[in-house]
């Protein structure tokens, strides 16, 4: 796995596609999202903005290049060359999607460590770790499905974006608005509860044990892709 | 490394030992057959790609798996490596299910159809991680030496030519020495060098006691190397046997072309489109002299005389005509 690991590292540095869309653009936009704080915070709140930050990181980084980086080794045969090894399929599995989910971690607790230093900490910090850690295992989830319906990089670019966006548009409703309408639906669309997470988890001013609560749904969407995965992933190109 | 250590009872001068024999020493599998494949059938939704196919490999051989396009060899072929399920029968593969990765493919060097790298990796990053994930011990540098692309090692993937891609897929396949090589048309797209370099690192290994599963289209090549050819068509086999049992199922050809009028023939002979006329025989010593001896004693001169025992390629024309 390590081994897997440390080549697609290699790749990821000498890609500049990859580079840009999976590092230099969410980085870019949480700056932006942190120099401005003050006017998001008014629209929503500091826990809003780390929600926002944490899941441009989780769909512009993680998620599209999950499925973009299983769509190109697949498209090339790299993941039947991988297959034809003692390697199981877990180990490559996570051998090619360990180095960009360590990036987006480290990302996320960049970004978040920024955000904490220009306007306060926030006040659970294990809980906003919580929902980092649930974010990024429900993109991973999210990006094994989508990349079982996805042909191609360049297919990839239309494929992610009902996800993408939709988690992008699902954090700024929740962060925007809160949660005491609409409330079932929120929380049970892709997104919706762990922004919830991240805004109990900055913000404060609910019990632990509620905020704890919000994790079911998120994973649960986990579960939901994890399933759709094993039935649609496909290790070869289609023919 | 067992670099000047021994192995199998001798002290080797180069880095590793051959996997092939020490397993088989310490197995002692050599009477049980490498591959065993028992009425496989393979499904493709309403397509039936490989029909009730058996067949055996055993340790050493070089086993030929021919047929035409769409015969259902390279399924055969990928269900053997482990990479499809089969529909209904056995596959074994060392006595076990090929399946079983962790078992089977620290066994076992495949040397795939199309190339399947990585174009950012270069080519040493390329054998270096494949040779580690096949659990084979092995000298990269080595490896990339019997390819001849030691020039090559610091170039990425995306900056090889179709040839040199083959030979990195080749030098995966054979890093390691292992005891089973799994060759789906090796030589397509290199040139005779390529292709003569190739063949005698075959030969190497077949010397230190791997066996080889080859597909191809170039027939000579099946035809020389080959210990037995299993000849596939619409799924099933059309034949299985070694060279001279294929090619003794089909008469030999006495060509040649001749002068009207002349003498009425001594054998039955048959007229081509080119003007050509054809006699078929299983007996072509006898045959052919008693042609010769008949155009003697008639002062008749067969031109362009061709004589020849039947070749693959006959074989395998005759598919179509089934």
């Amino acid at each position: 796995m390590f081994s897997i690991a440390l080549s697609e590292l290699a790749q990821i540095f000498r890609n500049r596609l990859v580079l840009v869309t999976s590092l230099i653009m969410p980085a870019a936009v949480s700056a932006l999202f942190i120099y401005q704080h003050e006017g998001f915070a008014a629209l929503g709140s500091l826990g809003y903005i780390a929600a926002v930050v944490m899941f441009t990181v989780g769909a512009f980084g993680l998620y599209t290049t999950t499925v973009t980086t299983l769509a190109s080794r697949r498209q090339n045969l790299f993941l039947k060359r991988l297959r034809s090894t003692a390697a199981g399929d877990a180990g490559i599995l996570a051998g090619l999607l360990l180095p960009i989910t360590v990036i987006s971690l480290v990302q996320v607790a960049v970004i978040m460590t920024v955000l904490a230093v220009v306007t306060g900490r926030p006040d659970n910090i294990l809980l906003l770790a919580a929902a980092v850690l649930a974010m990024v295992i429900m993109m991973l989830g999210l990006g094994l499905a989508t990349a079982g319906l996805t042909n191609s990089p360049e297919h990839a670019q239309v494929t992610t974006l009902p996800i993408s966006l939709g988690t992008i548009a699902v954090t700024s409703w929740v962060g925007i608005t809160g949660t005491e309408e609409l409330t079932l639906i929120k929380r049970l669309l892709p997104g919706g509860s762990a922004t919830e997470l991240v805004l109990n988890a900055w913000n404060g001013g609910v019990p632990v044990t509620e905020s704890l609560i919000l994790l079911a749904p998120t994973l649960g969407w986990v579960a939901v892709a994890v399933a759709l995965a094993s039935r649609i992933f496909r290790w070869e190109p289609r023919r | 490394m067992l670099s000047g250590k021994k192995c199998h009872g001798e002290v080797m001068t180069w880095s590793h030992c051959p996997v092939s024999a020490a397993a088989a020493e310490i197995d002692g599998m050599s009477s049980t057959p490498v591959i065993d494949v028992e009425r496989l059938n393979l499904t493709y939704g309403d397509f039936h790609a490989v029909k009730d196919l058996s067949f055996q490999v055993e340790r050493g051989e070089l086993y030929a798996l021919l047929g035409t396009n769409g015969a259902g060899k390279t399924s055969t072929l990928e269900t053997v490596e482990g990479h499809r399920t089969a529909t209904s029968g056995t596959v074994r593969v060392f006595g076990k299910s090929p399946r079983d990765r962790r078992a089977v493919r620290p066994r076992m060097g495949i040397m795939l159809q199309e190339s399947g790298f990585s174009p950012d990796l270069t080519v040493k990053e390329s054998v270096r991680l494949i040779g580690k994930l096949t659990q084979r011990t092995d000298r990269v540098e080595r490896v990339l030496g019997i390819v001849d692309l030691t020039r090559k090692a610091a170039t990425k993937v995306s900056q090889l030519s179709g040839g040199e891609k083959r030979r990195l897929d080749f030098a995966t396949a054979v890093y390691g020495t292992p005891e089973l090589i799994f060759l789906d048309e090796p030589t397509t797209g290199l040139d005779i060098q390529s292709r003569d370099d190739l063949w005698d690192v075959v030969d190497k290994l077949r010397e230190d006691g791997s066996t080889v599963v080859l597909t191809t289209h170039y027939l000579e090549e099946a035809q020389q190397r080959a210990d037995r050819i299993g000849l596939m068509h619409k799924g099933a086999f059309y034949r299985e046997g070694t060279v001279s049992e294929l090619t003794r199922m089909l008469p030999a050809a006495i060509r040649f072309l001749f002068a009207d009028p002349v003498p009425a023939l001594p054998l039955q002979a048959t007229r081509e489109g080119d003007g050509k006329v054809l006699i078929e025989t299983f007996d072509l010593q006898k045959d052919l002299h008693t042609l010769l001896r008949w155009a003697q004693d008639h002062t008749v001169e067969l031109r362009e005389l061709q004589a020849g025992p039947t070749r693959l390629d006959d074989v395998f024309r005759a598919l179509g005509s089934d």
